[in-house]
């Protein structure tokens, strides 16, 4: 039989069928006589405490491990828990009798079904929140494991209603193979964990879910979102062929994700990855980033009606810089063209923003812009291994006055008495005259970054969004390579590191020849890592 | 007693993180608080109460009374108006 859902978390699996049991906790009493009252009330606050810590607990491990939207689920979760509404509402049904694991599954279900009302998915699938919550607080209550995940010991497809945060972070690694649920869309928990543990899910198959619970196998195809119950010996054959198609595509780079990869002759190529947001910094790490080579910083100024905090972006570098530790993650100042709109500052409108007022010459010009950035990106460097490295460099000049704001930040953080960090200081190579000159800017550098995207526009003085001048949108091309040979000599003589954080850095045809040409680390979108690992290895 | 308006800045609204985030910087405040949307008006304390509230672009109020009721509403109209990524 076949079920029709939602395609949540791609990939293909077929196995075993397994079905949590209940996973609501059946109270055995529902009223208690007026003398137990006091001790009933003690006791719910001390089930409500427990939940609340165990919650906290794992929002801290999986924070610490990188995963920060499902740290965030926990966070959410604790805050539930401890509600003072939800304790109010419970503690008035103890005082009329009834008993607290009743009370509190109650109050949870009245929460749930004004959500379930909302007319919006997100808010829908919070109602699942609140019962995951005010369950483990039953649970609790009664005495009794709400897992029922612990029974699951060989690699199965899961079959349930829904599965809560609390179900899916104590399954086991590798046991389970898909997941098939009744409830839920895309932005259920269970399809963002789904997701970051790479495991095949369909969500929200319905009621008919209820007829294939009894199924001996489950074969699941998360990208087309559907399921097949007790698929024949064929389909379980081509489900076989295509996970082991997709497994062995995988494999095949898997066994790189984590190498240090080096060349034949013994050079060691760092491959990192590039970032544009605070969340990408878990997934990167899995693909095998051996550091951030470009961490773009414009997502925290975009989409909004003012400048970010000092303190916010405070917190975002933070957070990156905690994910990666000991790895070095480089943070571009803010680089903003013309062509999009920045709140706060008043850019004018011009005629060529590509060639405009934006990169370096924006914040040097705006210090209202730029301080705020090198404050938070020193502060932020005491929890890791942060560089920062400036945009459309055209001069020393330009180094220089950057370098020397940077200082003026330290010095009056320092008289604040705030933690600094150490910071070193590079030049993304983007404008041709940063290349030309790159001699005199590696002096005073301690690496480059080629972003080859743009020096590769402006070389050859092709628009990078006309499609009519593809011919000349690629970095093969004598003088784009002529101007990084030249960067890498500068580097090379110089004693510095050269990276490339353009397109061209995870493109295969195109890593041989960065590779000969100096380069000592490429920075990519995190799924070319291994395939970019791989391609270094077997020069 | 003081009370500030504000526009909801996270993309799906009043909800998961921000929302917990609101409820813990509300609990700093030893003054009451309260969130208030149209003629809702919920404890800005309870994560159950605020979820769902509001969402993105939308105005809401917020009102606090008591000894650091103007810090409180303060704080949490710029929380309320941060953009969470």
């Amino acid at each position: 039989m076949k079920l029709t859902g939602i395609g949540a978390s791609e990939g293909v699996a077929v196995g075993p069928a397994f079905v949590p049991a209940t996973d609501r906790p059946e109270p055995e009493r529902d009223r208690i006589t007026e003398d137990e009252v006091g001790a009933e009330l003690q006791r719910f606050r001390e089930a409500v405490e427990t939940i609340a810590g165990n919650l906290s607990e794992t929002a801290d491990r999986l924070r610490t491990s990188g995963s920060g939207e499902e740290a965030g689920i926990f966070e959410f979760h604790v805050e539930m828990a401890k509600d003072p509404e939800l304790a109010s509402a419970v503690e008035e049904r103890i005082g009329h009798l009834e008993s607290p694991e009743a009370a509190v599954l109650a109050v949870g279900e009245e929460f749930a079904a004004e959500y379930a009302a909302m007319d919006d998915e997100y808010m829908a699938a919070r109602a699942d929140d609140v019962r995951d919550v005010t369950g483990q607080i039953s649970a609790q209550l009664i005495g009794r494991s709400i897992s029922a995940f612990e029974a699951l010991k060989t690699p199965s497809v899961v079959l349930s209603y829904s599965l809560a945060p609390s179900d899916t972070a104590r399954i086991q690694k590798g046991m389970a193979l898909g997941f098939v649920t009744a409830e839920g869309s895309r932005t259920s928990h269970v399809s963002i964990m789904a997701r970051s543990m790479g495991i095949p899910a369909v969500v929200g198959v319905g009621p008919k879910l209820d007829r294939v619970l009894g199924a001996q196998t489950v074969a699941v195809d998360g990208g087309e979102g559907y399921a097949i119950a007790d698929p024949d010996a064929d389909t379980v054959a081509e489900f076989e062929r295509m996970s082991g198609a997709l497994a062995e595509e995988l494999a095949a780079l898997d066994e790189y994700r984590h190498v240090e990869a080096s060349t034949s002759e013994g050079r060691r190529i760092e491959v990192a990855a590039n970032l544009g947001s605070v969340s990408e910094a878990h997934d990167a790490l899995k693909w095998g980033a051996e550091g951030v080579g470009l961490f773009r910083t414009e997502f925290l100024f975009m989409e909004r009606d003012d400048l970010p905090s000092e303190e916010e972006q405070y917190e975002a570098y933070s957070a990156v810089a905690r994910a990666f530790g000991e790895k070095p993650v480089i943070i571009r100042t803010l680089d903003v063209g013309g062509d999009k709109d920045l709140p706060g500052v008043d850019q004018g409108s011009e005629e060529n923003p590509f060639l405009g007022w934006r990169g370096i010459r924006m914040s040097l010009d705006t210090p209202e812009l730029f301080e705020p950035q090198l404050r938070a990106i020193l502060r932020a460097a005491a929890n890791g291994n942060l560089k920062v490295m400036f945009p459309m460099v055209a001069d020393i000049g330009e180094l220089e006055a950057a370098k020397a704001i940077l200082q003026k930040c330290r010095r009056e953080l320092e008289s604040e008495g705030m933690d600094v960090g150490e910071v070193e200081t590079g030049v993304m190579i983007e404008t041709p005259a940063a290349a030309v000159c790159a001699g005199e800017l590696a002096e005073q550098s301690a690496f480059f970054s080629i972003g080859t995207n743009d020096l590769v526009q402006y070389t050859l003085a092709a628009d990078r969004s006309n499609e009519r001048l593809r011919r000349l949108q690629s970095a093969d091309h004598p003088a784009v390579l002529a101007l990084i040979r030249r960067t890498c000599e500068a580097a090379s003589a110089a004693g510095i590191q050269v990276g490339v954080c353009g397109e061209a850095a995870g493109e295969p045809e195109m890593i041989s020849k960065l590779v000969e040409l100096g380069v000592t680390e490429l920075s990519m979108a995190a799924p070319q890592i291994p395939r970019a690992k791989k391609v270094v290895s077997e020069l | 007693m003081a009370e500030r308006e504000t526009t909801v800045g996270p993309e799906e609204g009043i909800h998961g993180r921000p929302a917990a985030r609101l409820v813990k910087a509300a609990k700093g405040f030893s003054s009451q608080v309260v969130i208030v949307k149209g003629d809702r008006e919920v404890n800005a304390k309870s994560v159950l109460k605020i979820t769902g509230l509001a969402r993105k672009g939308e105005k809401i109020t917020i009102r606090a009374e008591g000894e650091d009721a103007e810090q409180a509403v303060e704080m949490l109209a710029q929380l309320i108006a941060a953009d969470e990524h």
